[in-house]
């Protein structure tokens, strides 16, 4: 049973068994927008959103420029069940109550 | 994509699965045949189903396909003409038959040993200087095994004695009988055992009595028998170690922390200046607000801003350098650093540890809060916007810096008798142990990914300079110095892998590395992993030429949480690796942030996930080094280092793995490893139910 479990983790580790379409992957491509010490923003192409990582998590043989492209594996953001996450919600509350 | 000729050789015994469509008639050579290495990957994701008739890459090679097959198509006996049996062929091809037999590959009780299960002769040299073989007159020659059937279970590598083979347990049991064995002109004792099923074959043995061991050698984690070489080394052993240096830390114990009039320290009371964040504003610019908390364990359920940092409150009597002389620490009490840019925006957002501070720490790792402990915790507000610049977390963390240092002052003006324990570090070399060196990478990138070598006051900021600016070029620290602050981390993103201040200020491993009399650990090094690719390769051939010209032969490298910092991780290991230096690399790995590089040094490794589920938890220090992971770590590099195999860990990441070694360990030094606990052991939070 646990190696079982183990095996479907490579495709679903956020939530054995929630993801139902986390193997399709797509190759994104999108353009550096923004260069931070500590983060990157980038655009996807065909205006299919925007992500902000931090320096650690992009790879690149080259010294970093705005404009440059980036490929990616992804797939869809899949909504994992109808419950709020409560806490997410307070501590932005929190922040403002501050 | 096919393979190559000389991959060739190694994937005789793999199953046989076109790589590529494949028309009739085709003469099967390597073009055709996909490589092994990627199978298990396409039976995961549904692409291949191996049958069990599928035929092996040796047999399949010259023979003729009868049928145009699809790709990834596994090759069977009844689309293919012109098999070649493997065994067969090698049974009429059996190189030199009278020298010894020795397994290559690891056989179960039953298997018949062909010829290709026998390791090739010409390594047998390498391998019994590296002490991976030990060839004696008991060792059957290649002739006499082959065909045989193994009687018991051995692993690779294991010369084939008498005794685990069918048809000549009883002739042993015989000689064990009888002691009129025949003798031959030199006096040994020789034993002639006639085989039915050999159809005749004479064969003779010498009796070396000396040898009684038969059964084979299990591969473990560590070493078990004690050969030539180590014999010879322990005798070395009896040089006396070195004091080089002597680290005391005097510990100074608080129960409680107040506001006052003056920072002071009276009985167990620390009292804290009340205008105190008055000036700590005016340490930058960029600092807009500073709010100060005491945070004591009836508060732990409160709400907080994302953890920048956890640091000890330490510093050093009269003109001491930090790694030499005395240090006073205040225990019962940490610097905790907080910060938000003026819109409110976490430094460090992502991944960030903000929320109720019980859950979201896992206390009593090396980095972070004891439980039961006060946080004196600051909250800094930096200018809007320089959440993700240099200045900005610096700027936070020189503003608490501030504070502490006025502290620092206090725990100056204490009386010298006033410290109760006082603990003393000595750092030795040990001439003739096993020189080892810790290679610990720390985050360059930029921003809040720097680190401070070196500060004046242990954990401080004047006069520590930052990595970055180093050009995160290597830089060599004494163990000591490691523990008496000398990093001042401004620690990143990746709450549960990020390495505090404090977890240097007791970092594990190079404890357990000091403590431990069978190797001598001549420094830690420390080396920023820069952004670009073409810099992580430039510090890593610097750090490669710093271990090649200390003529260490065992490096343990550190890394910590994941990302980019793995292509240098990958590269350093490289780069030691290829010095014939053995090297144990530690890392978060888990499920998360499983490695994006590899290569061929990379066996021996080490991965200090403690979650249950192996992900980024966003519980401060949750998956960072710990003694467990430490003990570890050096067991596997002295086994390495003594020449033993490590064995392989499956695929895919599975928690049981460390359990195991754990065990092993236990049952072989007879200690206790006390394993720390996880997430599970804090209130959970509604971020963690969720992912649950």
């Amino acid at each position: 049973m646990k190696k079982e479990n183990s095996k479907n983790r490579k495709l679903y580790f956020v939530g054995v068994g929630y993801m139902k379409y986390g193997d399709k992957l797509i190759e994104m491509r999108g353009i550096i927008t923004e260069i931070h010490d500590g983060a990157v923003s980038i655009d996807f192409k065909g205006r299919l959103g925007n992500m902000k990582v931090p320096m650690r998590m992009l790879i690149s043989d080259y010294e970093l420029k705005v404009g440059q492209e980036i490929g990616m594996n992804m797939s869809f953001p899949e909504v994992l069940s109808e419950e709020v996450n409560e806490k997410y919600i307070n501590n932005n509350k929190a922040k403002l109550e501050r | 994509m096919s393979v190559s000729q000389e991959r060739l050789q190694q994937i005789e015994n793999e199953y046989a699965i076109v790589c590529c469509r494949t028309e009739e008639g085709t003469i099967l050579s390597a073009d055709n045949l996909e490589d092994p290495g990627i199978f298990e990957d396409l039976q995961d994701s549904g692409l291949l189903t191996i049958p069990s008739n599928c035929l092996k890459v040796g047999e399949v090679l010259g023979a003729k396909l009868l049928k145009t097959i699809d790709s990834l198509t596994p090759l069977t006996g009844d689309i293919v003409e012109g098999l070649k049996s493997l065994k067969e062929e090698k049974e009429e091809g059996l190189q030199s038959p009278m020298e010894k037999a020795v397994l290559k590959y690891n056989k179960n009780a039953g298997e018949v040993i062909s010829a290709q299960d026998l390791e090739n002769p010409m390594h047998f040299e390498k391998l019994q200087d590296s002490n991976l073989l030990t060839l004696n007159d008991k060792v059957l020659t290649r002739q006499q095994v082959v065909g045989k059937v193994l009687n018991t279970h051995a692993a690779a590598l294991t010369p084939v004695v008498a005794t685990m083979v069918e048809g000549y347990e009883e002739a042993t049991m015989a000689e064990e009988n009888e002691q009129s064995v025949i003798s031959n002109s030199f006096g040994q004792q020789i034993l002639r055992i006639k085989i039915a099923e050999g159809k005749g074959i004479d064969i003779e043995i010498p009796l070396n009595m000396t040898v009684p061991q038969a059964a084979p050698q299990p591969r473990v984690t560590f070493p078990t028998a004690v050969s030539k070489e180590e014999a010879v080394w322990k005798e070395e052993m009896k040089v006396e170690p070195k004091a080089i240096r002597k680290l005391i830390k005097k510990h100074y114990e608080i129960k409680e922390v107040k506001l006052g009039e003056k920072t002071k320290i009276e009985g167990s009371t620390l009292y804290i200046r009340e205008n105190i964040c008055e000036d700590a504003i005016n340490a930058s610019e960029l600092v807009k607000d500073i709010k100060l908390e005491i945070i004591t364990p009836d508060k732990y359920n409160t709400y907080s801003e994302t953890i920048m940092d956890v640091q000890p409150i330490a510093t050093k009597e009269g003109d001491n350098k930090v790694g030499s002389g005395v240090t006073r620490v205040l225990d019962g009490a940490i610097i905790m650093v907080t910060g938000i840019d003026e819109d409110g925006v976490q430094i460090g957002e992502f991944g960030s540890s903000e929320g109720i501070l019980e859950e979201n720490i896992m206390w009593n790792r090396p980095g972070a809060p004891d439980k039961g402990e006060i946080f004196i915790k600051t909250q800094v507000t930096i200018a809007r916007g320089t959440n993700m610049e240099r200045p900005g977390p610096f700027a936070a963390h020189k503003a608490s810096d501030v504070i502490t240092q006025e502290i620092r002052e206090a725990l100056k003006a204490l009386d010298e008798n006033s410290f109760e324990k006082v603990e003393e570090l000595v750092q030795y070399r040990r001439a003739g142990k096993k020189k080892v060196v810790i290679v610990k990478e720390i985050m360059g990138q930029g921003a809040m990914h720097d680190n401070l070598i070196l500060p004046v006051e242990p954990v401080g900021v004047l006069g520590g300079k930052p990595n970055v600016d180093l050009g995160n070029v290597p830089v060599m620290l004494s163990p000591l110095e490691v523990l008496d602050g000398g990093i001042h981390a401004l620690t990143c993103i990746g709450p549960a892998s990020k390495e505090c201040s404090r977890h240097y200020f007791r970092e594990p491993l190079v404890m357990e590395a000091m403590k431990d009399e069978e190797v001598d650990l001549c420094g830690v090094i420390f080396v920023g992993s820069p952004q670009i690719n073409n810099e992580k390769f430039y510090v890593s051939e610097r750090l490669g030429m710093i271990v090649e010209a200390l003529d260490v032969q065992g490096a343990v490298v550190t890394t910590e949480g994941f990302g980019n910092n793995h292509i240098d991780f990958a590269s350093h290991i490289e780069q030691i690796g290829m010095r014939d230096v053995e090297v144990v690399g530690m890392s978060f790995c888990g499920v998360q942030g499983a490695l994006v590089v590899g290569n061929k040094y990379m066996k021996h490794m080490v991965d200090n996930n403690k979650s249950e589920e192996g992900i980024e938890n966003e519980v401060l220090a949750c998956n960072t080094l710990c003694k467990e992971d430490a003990v570890r770590a050096l067991e596997m590099l002295k086994t390495a280092m003594n020449g033993e195999e490590v064995k392989a860990a499956e695929r895919k990441w599975n928690a049981n793995v460390k359990e195991n070694n754990i065990e092993a360990i236990e049952k072989e030094k007879n200690i206790k490893v006390e394993l720390v606990e996880n997430e599970t052991s804090i209130p959970m939070s509604e971020k963690r139910k969720f992912k649950k």
